[in-house]
């Protein structure tokens, strides 16, 4: 079996991996083309979305926005898990959106961004494989609906049972948000290329991604105090994911998508988790080995 | 098409038509043989008795032989006629057998069905599962094979499997499950072992020992449910030995290097002990992608009796939901 399968089997996931140089192109991959669930990972295209926007004039970044306790969504991080009303920037509330992937912060950049602008934006950038289904409120509604429950306490207690994930939309990608890890790495070598946006704008997002707080999945893989991991993770029952950038100090730079869902059906999942650093470093590994190896691993 | 492919054709028409012919007249004969009365065998077979008469005709000068003696007044069957009886017969019940097939073809419900067990599940259960299936569907061919839950995930969604029995936890999107059974598996020591004193063990008597399991890759859900629980009743393994096999198990058991978890076995040398309290729950199911097919269906409902009968598995209805502690890094949409 291949390196890489046997890394996501022995943690009992299913595993899609796509790994390129930025700089070179070349590549390693897993499935690289096939559909995968994007959950939070949306909130990159979403981030894109919202400083093209701004470049166009539409939109102030430093605008102050107030968001009211009522209606959020529900979420454990940044101004989700707040019990009063939150002013702030949009800028701001974008900083929340990736470093603790704050769903609140999220939907309150994509009212004003709108669904259709990000995936116009997606379409804009060839990223054709990719598409934004819902707001975060939006994908906890149809979570409850087809859960059969009201409210998100409830629902967070239901979905450690099969038969009640076997029913949830949000983990078919065809009915949710969706993408491939190649659309993903293509996206942010336009990021860290500064393609996707301007300069300015693309310095923002890098910066947003590069303050993300999480250290358990594709940081894990690389502990070494001279490289940078930047990154958005994705979580959703069983499925466990991140896209990002693992910068060296020579230079070299990496744009990595690993998309997980794991057999198990409990809500933590090191495995899964530690899977992800260990399957990018593999392949962030075999993009810097000397020779010019298989494209996949 | 070339005149030689013109008349290969042709050749292929006689020689099909020959062989429908042979066929019908040696029902003819067989008609003839169970009646011994030509006007009850041509009343039987829905035709006159002149063209009847003309048929055996045929088929004696046919086989250079005569299969009736019509010489009295009573019809008799020939020495030749009573040796050629059981083959017209099994070639006449065949042919049928061969039309019903493909009558059953062309409206798709024929059949073979592939299904997979996992390598623990013991000998006579899977005994009667495929006897009962048999007996029950004598027209389905079933190919079992072993497999493991990740494993049959896989099949499963490649359409490589039609029916899997495999154990929770599992979740993969466009899968069905049965009902979810239960089975609290109890441990199997050594003879010498001294827990055997005991009509029941806990689970923290066999504290310090080592504890063989199926591989993680294979059975993820089962794997780190069964060390969880073990950990929560203060069973923590010295060391998880990993056995696919049954065989691998019983040996590590029987050499002394560990204990393991399951149902009651017979094997000399080794001892069967429940677990007391009954701390673990292994759940299994069966399993089949998208809507069940008549057979696949008819299939699980046998998989399920047999599990409860001869299994000795239970029906507790859902699982017991596990309390989830809610954590930020591991929220929705975290």
């Amino acid at each position: 079996m291949k390196q890489l399968e046997q890394i996501f089997r022995t943690a009992g996931v299913t595993g899609w991996l796509h790994a390129v140089d930025i700089d070179t192109g070349r590549e390693v991959g897993l499935g690289a083309d096939e559909p995968v669930v994007l959950a939070s990972v949306f909130k990159v295209p979403l981030l894109v979305a919202f400083y093209r926007q701004a470049e166009r004039g539409l939109i102030d970044p430093a605008e102050r926005v107030t968001v009211s306790p009522e209606g959020r969504p529900g979420g454990g991080t940044g101004v989700s898990a707040m019990l009063d009303e939150v002013t702030a920037s949009l800028r701001d509330l974008a900083y929340l959106t990736i470093s603790v992937s704050d769903n609140a912060s999220a939907d309150t950049l994509l009212a004003r961004v709108g669904l259709a602008e990000v995936n116009a934006a997606l379409a804009d950038l060839g990223l054709s494989r990719t598409w934004v289904e819902h707001s975060c409120a939006g994908l906890f509604t149809a979570m409850r609906e087809d859960a059969g429950v009201a409210d998100m306490a409830e629902l967070s207690q239901m979905t450690t049972d099969p038969g009640v994930l076997a029913r949830l939309r949000v983990l078919d990608p065809a009915r949710t948000s969706r993408s491939t890890c190649r659309d993903m790495t293509r996206l942010l070598g336009l990021i860290w290329r500064d393609e996707a946006a301007g300069p300015g704008s693309c310095a923002a997002v890098r910066r947003l991604m590069g303050l993300q707080v999480w250290p358990h999945r594709l940081a894990s893989g690389f502990p070494y105090d001279d490289v940078a991991v930047s990154g958005k993770t994705g979580t959703l029952p069983t499925i466990r994911n991140e896209v990002g950038v693992i910068e060296y100090p020579d230079g070299g730079r990496y744009a990595i998508a690993v998309f997980t869902r794991s057999i198990g059906t409990a809500q933590n999942q090191p495995r899964a988790d530690a899977a992800i650093g260990t399957a990018a470093r593999v392949a962030v590994d075999h993009l810097r080995a000397p020779f010019v190896g298989p494209d996949t691993i | 098409m070339s005149n030689t492919d013109i008349k290969l054709n042709a050749i292929n028409v006689w020689i099909s038509s020959l062989l429908m012919d042979l066929v019908r007249h040696l029902r003819y004969f067989v008609v003839i043989a169970e009646e011994l009365h030509f006007g009850n065998a041509a009343a039987r077979l829905g035709m006159a008795q002149p063209p009847l008469s003309q048929r055996v005709k045929r088929l004696e000068d046919e086989l250079g032989v005569r299969l009736f003696d019509r010489s009295s007044r009573q019809v008799r069957l020939t020495d030749a006629g009573r040796l050629l009886l059981p083959e017209a017969r099994e070639i006449v019940a065949r042919t049928e057998r061969i039309r019903e097939l493909m009558a059953r073809a062309v409206r798709g419900d024929t059949a073979s069905l592939r299904a997979a067990v996992p390598p623990d599940l013991g000998a006579s259960v899977l005994a009667a599962l495929i006897a009962r299936f048999r007996a029950g569907h004598p027209d389905v061919r079933l190919t079992p094979t072993e497999m493991g839950t990740s494993d049959q995930v896989d099949a499963l969604l490649g359409g490589e499997l039609d029916l899997g029995v495999l154990r929770h936890p599992v979740a993969a999107a466009g899968l069905g499950f049965g009902p979810i059974l239960v089975q609290h598996p109890g441990v199997l020591l050594r003879e010498e072992d001294e827990l055997t004193t005991l009509a029941t063990v806990h689970l923290a008597d066999l504290a310090g020992r080592e504890l063989v399991l199926p591989p993680r890759a294979l059975e993820p859900g089962l794997h780190d449910e069964t060390l969880a629980g073990c950990r929560r009743h203060g069973f923590v393994p010295a060391e998880v030995r990993h056995a696919v096999h049954g065989q691998f198990m019983i040996g590590l058991v029987l050499a002394g290097t560990a204990v393991a978890l399951g149902h009651r076995t017979d094997v000399p040398g080794v001892v069967w002990r429940p677990l007391a309290g009954a701390p673990l729950a292994w759940r299994i199911s069966t399993a089949w992608r998208g809507e069940p097919s008549g057979h696949v269906a008819g299939f699980a409902d046998l998989t399920t009796r047999v599990l409860r009968e001869d299994a000795g598995m239970s029906d507790e209805g859902a699982p017991p939901r596990t309390w989830v502690a809610p954590r930020p890094a591991t929220g929705f949409l975290s």
